[in-house]
């Protein structure tokens, strides 16, 4: 293509760029199309990628397309197998793909559409996919470490342990806030109660057809899975209409608290191939559909977004999580913009299938794009909706008020005008009892969902449909971190367990399976009870946990990234990693500082505590006093990770860069490559 | 000779598309095998010299049980 063609084409996408993102910005007072979202964010991840990750791929990481790759020099055909790029790509994102990109942006539109949006797209290009990009092109560099493992080589014994630290405190508080997503939206819903109870037989099923009628046939199972599961939603319909069966499908937050707890241990406790495999199976094949069909909605419905671009609640003083724009809305929004969780992906299975170095840049960088644009189509899900439904929907009944008449007159006082009547019809539309104090972002989000999926297709008779098969897919992918995770977590005790007593950090021995199981599941499973209990909501405390939790680990991971930088000479370059990383540190340190300390009894803990000691009453006072403390407990215990993270590479970098110690990077030793010359052949 | 020059163009440019297509398809469908694990249970009946059976497919499970088990899955 001509030089001048080119220029003209990045032109263009330079001049749409500008005029949708000052479309976003801009207006104010009348309502927009979700596509000049949509059109801000193809131009920018389209600039990012063709001009800032060259930069990076050119300028910092020096890629070089000569150097072999773990995969071709260690390959073994298990592990560690050379494979086309677009195949990694698929791979590496269905891992990173979770629920995260989904519920944050749905939690954070109570700002208006403009924070969240403008914050996942600056995080994404600037922030979360040079974190997965570099973290990935280290590790290949490094035969696929870990980042725990390139933690402690390159920042020292206590790096290594502070992202430990990180990953089971950021599992543990995952775990326990996605645990209480999915009661929240199944509470007193026997239609979805139904449909997800039976994903557990279908995957069981599922796991025996794998291993027993068609040995290894993968893809045939999860289609039957998912005709199973669309057969499950039908018949959905059918329990909760008819009142007798219903009844046995209707629960209230508690119980069904208690079953996903009781769930989350026999799935650590059972056999890989009998639920687990089968249900991530599965919940892939969902996911990877509902988000193209997504996608494909939006572009087709075109709809217009009914939430203003700011709202009076960027003041601190939202009723669906409390805490002003900053810090609170970039810790709400974590996967889509920038996730450390992704660091962990970054350096597990993805390096050690790279075939070549260069191949890393559309990897890391790429596949954290489409996660943001996943994260975009959540906000618009959520925007597409009335203020006063999405309010109505989102707010726990202890803000609002207990009945429909007292939330819809509170929410209507906001400005946000809502009925108890409209609710009900919107209810009754999507086959629900209630949508009120329905908190947590899923209920929302499949609200929304149902409502691009049914102007694009079968118009509002089908709306029920759609609104349970936005239930059923968040809450598949929720249930499946949650076995993933709680597994995870079981071997990293076990693990840590194994060095005090060998026979407990034996992955086949029972007596430690269970043992180690009930611990994790214990630990996820005390905040769940605590959400269920707490009138706010719960996810008011658990989720903004869970971003301080998450967006310590990407500090770990941007400091390992850093001082890999500074130690290869590029320290001109630094500011690629440092400024993500100082602009983290400002985030998580305020959010945990507010969270901890804040005089709002709404936001923090301790002034929570003490209003609950002057004037609470109730018999489990003393209980819900504790549980704020231990929050504010777990808050400072985080931040003391970030500081002591943040001393130990700023003293690794000082010692660098005054030549007290030799800038010396681990990484594997140069190796030619045979695909070059393959290729030029 | 003008028409017979642009079907001939017209020939190549379905030829190309559809070879094309055929390239998307394969790649998607190796993207899914691979993300379903089917792609690494052909290569460890490769690696082994085995047919595919219930007997070396438990086999197979039995050796990816642990990376299966300990691969985070991403919030």
């Amino acid at each position: 293509m001509p030089n001048i063609l080119k220029k003209l084409i990045w032109l263009t996408v330079v001049v749409f760029g500008v005029l949708a993102v000052a479309t976003i910005a801009l207006h104010r007072g009348e309502q927009i199309n979700a596509m000049w979202l949509v059109v801000a964010a193809f131009c920018c991840y389209a600039l990012g990628y063709r001009f800032y990750s060259a930069f990076i791929s050119a300028k910092v990481l020096a890629l070089d397309p000569n150097r072999a790759t773990p995969a071709e020099r260690l390959d073994n055909g298990r592990d560690f197998v050379p494979t086309n790029k677009w195949v990694v790509f698929g791979h590496h994102f269905a891992a990173i793909a979770g629920p995260g990109p989904l519920v944050g942006p749905v939690l954070a539109a109570q700002f208006g559409y403009l924070p969240g949006t403008l914050w996942i797209l600056a995080g994404s290009v600037l922030g979360g996919c040079v974190q997965d990009f570099v973290i990935l092109l280290f590790s290949v560099r490094r035969d696929g470490k870990s980042m725990t493992e390139m933690a402690r080589d390159e920042i020292g014994r206590v790096g290594g342990f502070v992202a430990y630290v990180a990953v089971i405190s950021i599992i543990v508080i995952l775990l326990c806030a996605c645990a209480l997503i999915v009661v929240n939206a199944l509470k007193s819903s026997p239609w979805g109660v139904f449909t997800i109870a039976m994903t557990i037989p279908i995957a069981v099923l599922m796991g025996l057809y794998i291993r027993r009628l068609r040995p290894g046939r993968v893809l045939e199972s999860s289609i039957l899975g998912f005709v199973l599961v669309l057969i499950a939603i039908w018949g959905g319909q059918w329990v909760s209409q008819t009142p007798s069966v219903a009844a046995w499908f209707t629960y209230s937050a508690t119980t069904l608290a208690l079953v996903i707890i009781i769930y989350g241990f026999a799935a650590s406790a059972l056999p890989v191939w009998l639920l687990l495999a089968p249900r991530d199976y599965l919940s892939t094949f969902v996911k990877l559909g509902t988000i193209g069909m997504l996608a494909l909605g939006i572009v087709v419905a075109r709809p217009t977004l009914h939430m203003p671009a700011l709202t009076r609640f960027i003041d601190g003083t939202g009723p669906v999580f409390a805490g002003t724009i900053f810090p609170f809305a970039f810790i709400t929004i974590a996967c889509g913009a920038i996730s450390g969780f992704h660091s962990l992906i970054s350096s597990g299975t993805t390096p050690k299938l790279i075939r070549r170095e260069h191949e890393t840049r559309m990897v890391g960088y790429g596949a954290m794009m489409a996660e943001s644009l996943v994260a975009i189509m959540a906000t618009i899900a959520a925007c597409v909706l009335q203020p006063g439904t999405y309010f109505a929907i989102n707010s726990p009944a202890g803000v609002v008020g207990q009945s429909p008449e007292a939330a819809a007159a509170t929410i209507s006082n906001w400005g946000f005008f809502v009925t108890a009547a409209d609710m009900h019809s919107l209810a009754q539309l999507v086959g629900e009892q209630t949508l009120f104090n329905r908190t947590g972002g899923a209920p929302v989000f499949a609200v929304g969902m149902a409502n691009i999926f049914s102007h694009s297709l079968g118009g509002q008779a089908v709306m029920a449909i759609w609104y349970h098969f936005a239930i059923m897919f968040e809450a598949l992918f929720i249930l499946t971190v949650l076995d993933a995770g709680t597994r995870v977590g079981r071997f990293m005790i076990q693990d840590a367990l194994g060095h005090i007593w060998k026979p407990l950090g034996r992955t086949s021995w029972y007596p430690s399976i269970l043992g180690t199981s009930a611990l994790i599941v214990a630990a996820w499973g005390f905040f769940l009870w605590q959400g269920v209990k707490d009138p706010l909501g719960g996810i008011n405390s658990l989720w903004p946990l869970f971003g301080i939790s998450n967006q310590l680990l990407a500090i770990v991971a941007l400091c390992v990234a850093t001082t890999i930088i500074i130690k290869m000479g590029k320290t001109r370059y630094v500011a690629v990693t440092l400024l993500p990383l100082v602009w983290l540190v400002a985030v998580t340190f305020t959010a945990s500082w507010q969270k901890i300390f804040s005089d709002d009894p709404r936001l923090g803990f301790l002034s929570h505590a003490r209003q609950l000691e002057i004037s609470g009453s109730g018999t489990d006072l003393a209980r819900r006093i504790f549980n704020d403390r231990l929050d504010a407990a777990v808050a400072g215990l985080l931040v003391i990770l970030v500081a002591v993270i943040l001393a130990e590479s700023l003293r690794e970098w000082t010692r660098v860069l005054s030549g007290r110690k030799e800038a010396h990077v681990k990484e594997a030793p140069f190796v030619a490559t045979r695909f070059a010359t393959e290729e030029q052949a | 000779m003008t028409r017979r020059w642009e079907s001939l163009r017209f020939a190549s440019a379905i030829s190309g598309l559809s070879h094309a297509s055929r390239r998307i398809v394969s790649l998607f469908v190796a993207a899914l095998r691979e993300v379903f694990d089917e792609s690494a249970y052909s290569r460890y009946l490769q690696r082994n010299s085995l047919t595919p059976s219930r007997r070396s497919y438990a086999e197979f499970l039995g050796e990816n049980e642990q990376a299966k088990a300990r691969r985070p899955r991403c919030c």
